[in-house]
């Protein structure tokens, strides 16, 4: 029967052509402009989370203060951790581990021709030697000028000098500088590679999550061993950043959460970030934008409905006498009631194909509009059938709901006033 | 034995303000089989007595008894089983759906009893065969003629093969000889039926054919007019 009801409603649709396709307009319109933020939100998140997981990959996670990232983090109060490296490294599922701490030295150099000796206070970087062979994803390709080289395990009194410092301080690969920790301690430092001076088009592998480790903006840095430091500084207790791989066959989360509480025992005050707290992070952002965008289009769906109530109200109207002659010849008020709704849910449900449709078209042709606009920031394009799926049920209830009113009428009607009615 | 009764039966509406008694206390029989006339000036209760008498609304007081069923107690649900199978309408404005075809407006009926849809099928395309329109299945009411549309309203009104057929002003709306057609059909299914035929009409032609002529004056069966067809003949003569 409900085949019939279905059938009935259509012909009836079919038969008001025009004001049917003015009600599905302003139906679609509303769809449309969900779906297509919606799929922007979607290809925007894709987009994100493939770039960070190809910086990150699977199975490494970054250990940063606290205040950095996750539950309680305020930002922008991100500082220095106290670490204990080879607790980390000994931690069940570790790899490698590889760190960066950073002080404020006093730094000699060589005495020119006339005798002068430049001098200063310069940020001194203490890497371990695997940030720049482990996790390139991380660093980007460091390159030094020819004849130079970076770090190896073993290296302790060398340094590597950003372009601009080196030329400051008049000093070239074989050189030795003099750098100055706390008290007494201090050492003198051969100079065994330059980096390459940043190129004018410094962020053109893009991404923007590398972390431009040494070619500093300001190319005043002096990197030295991370073991280095602990001779001019002692212990670490100013590291920014630890970048660990897991060993294959461990649970990434597993061996990140380990490592947190082992270094929180130790009195680090560290979270351990994985993929999947960025990712969800990520998420959680381009969801509540794309939540926010699409409520704001979500209005014109209201005003769709209200559409098809009208609609449906002008039609209960004109088959008042259709409706009692329908009564007359044995339909009860809920067979009036079901074709009415279905009619009302079918209009929803053709402003949802439509409007789907539609919406799909503009989020593609907006993600190839972003992309043309962008550089350096390829935008992937994400279809999500279920976006599709639950548009195309919430139009045909959104149709339904806004017919019910009209429809209850419809079937309430009295049927000797509806037979009566001209 | 009597297919209708109805004793004491009144009916009053609000019109506004004002109480109309459109029914004071009607008594009536009608025959299984008979075809009956129900005559009357405007106002004088003819289509109140019709809605009664074809379940669409409730007596005020006083018993309708359709088979046994008293229209006055029943609930609405068993009114609307009742219209869809005991009884068949015939307006006057044919009152056929006109997004439908003539052979879907025979099924109406018959998709709201939930009849299956080859047994739906054959029997509309056999109604509309025999009251002539077996050409003109697929045609919309706007596409035939008022003595065709009033053949399908006839058609429509067997659909499920009811005992009464009530018929509001048949002719009403159609030429001397298209509605003398429609009264033949109607006569017919009485007399090769065996159906119950009740025309409700202004028409004296109309009344022609029926057996018995019952005429209505202020909401009351006027008492001279319970007669045979023949006697009224008699008496005008």
């Amino acid at each position: 029967m409900l085949r019939e009801f279905f059938l009935l409603a259509g012909q009836s649709i079919l038969h008001r052509r025009l004001r049917s396709w003015l009600t599905v307009i302003g139906v679609f319109i509303g769809i449309t402009a969900v779906v297509a933020l919606m799929s922007i939100g979607y290809s925007l998140e894709r987009t994100i989370n493939e770039q960070v997981s190809g910086v990150f990959g699977l199975d490494n996670f970054v250990i940063v203060d606290e205040n950095a990232f996750g539950p309680g983090a305020h930002g922008g109060d991100a500082g220095e951790y106290a670490l204990d490296l080879e607790l980390l490294r000994s931690i069940e599922g570790v790899q490698v581990a590889a760190a960066l701490r950073e002080r404020t030295g006093y730094v000699q150099g060589q005495a020119d021709a006339e005798g002068n000796v430049l001098q200063g206070f310069f940020p001194v970087m203490g890497l371990s030697p695997e940030l720049s062979t482990q996790f390139k994803s991380f660093t980007g390709e460091l390159e030094v000028l020819p004849g130079g080289r970076l770090f190896e395990p073993g290296d302790i009194e060398v340094a590597v000098l950003d372009y601009d410092i080196s030329q400051r301080l008049g000093v070239d690969v074989g050189d030795t500088i003099l750098v100055a920790g706390d008290g007494t301690s201090e050492l003198d430092l051969t100079i065994i590679g330059i980096m390459a001076p940043p190129e004018d088009n410094e962020q053109e592998d893009g991404g923007g999550f590398n972390m431009q480790f040494g070619s500093g903006s300001e190319g005043d840095t002096i990197s030295v061993p991370y073991e280095t430091m602990d001779l001019l500084w002692g212990p670490a207790d100013d590291v920014l950043v630890t970048l660990v791989r897991t060993r294959p066959g461990y649970e990434v989360d597993d061996v990140a959460d380990r490592a947190e509480d082992a270094l929180k025992a130790r009195g680090s005050e560290v979270s351990a970030v994985t993929y999947t707290d960025i990712s969800d992070t990520i998420s959680q952002m381009t969801g509540a934008i794309s939540a926010f965008l699409a409520g704001i289009a979500g209005i014109s769906l209201v005003v769709g409905g209200v559409g098809v109530m009208n609609t449906m109200f002008t039609s209960v109207l004109e088959r008042t006498k259709e409706i009692g002659v329908m009564k007359a010849v044995g339909a009860k008020n809920s067979h009036v009631l079901t074709i009415f709704l279905i009619e009302s849910g079918m209009m929803g449900l053709v402003g949802g194909i439509v409007g789907s449709g539609l919406g799909v078209a503009l989020s593609v042709f907006g993600v190839s509009l972003i992309n043309r606009l962008t550089t350096g920031f390829e935008m992937v394009t994400v279809i999500n059938p279920w976006l599709i799926v639950q548009t195309l049920i919430g139009s045909f209830l959104l149709g339904a709901i806004a017919g019910l009113w009209p429809a209850r009428r419809a079937s309430r009607l009295p049927v000797v006033d509806a037979l009566r009615y001209e | 034995m009597p297919v209708l009764r109805m004793k004491g039966v009144t009916k009053n509406y609000e019109l506004g303000k004002t109480l109309v008694r459109a029914l004071r206390g009607l008594d009536l029989e009608i025959e299984k089989g008979e075809v009956v006339a129900i005559m009357g000036p405007s106002g004088s209760g003819k289509s109140t007595l019709m809605h009664i008498l074809g379940a669409l609304d409730r007596p005020t007081a006083g018993q309708a008894v359709l088979d046994d069923l008293d229209l006055s107690e029943v609930k609405e649900r068993q009114l609307v089983t009742i219209r869809g199978k005991k009884i068949g309408f015939v307006f006057q404005t044919f009152n056929l759906i006109h997004t439908l075809t003539a052979q879907r407006n025979v099924e109406l009926p018959m998709i709201f009893q939930g009849l299956g849809k080859a047994d739906r099928v054959r029997r509309a395309k056999e109604l509309l065969k025999r009251v002539g329109l077996g050409e003109r299945l697929k045609h919309r009411p706007n596409e035939l003629s008022g003595g065709e549309r009033q053949r399908v309203a006839i058609a429509r009104s067997l659909a499920n093969d009811p005992e009464i057929i009530l018929a509001d002003e048949p002719t009403g709306n159609l030429d001397t000889e298209t509605g003398n057609a429609v009264l033949v059909l109607l006569k017919e299914l009485s007399t090769r039926d065996g159906k119950t035929v009740i025309l409700v009409t202004h028409d004296p032609e109309a009344a022609e054919i029926a057996d018995r002529v019952i005429r209505l004056r202020d909401g009351c069966i006027d008492p001279r007019s319970e007669q045979p067809q023949t006697d009224r003949g008699d008496r005008n003569a």
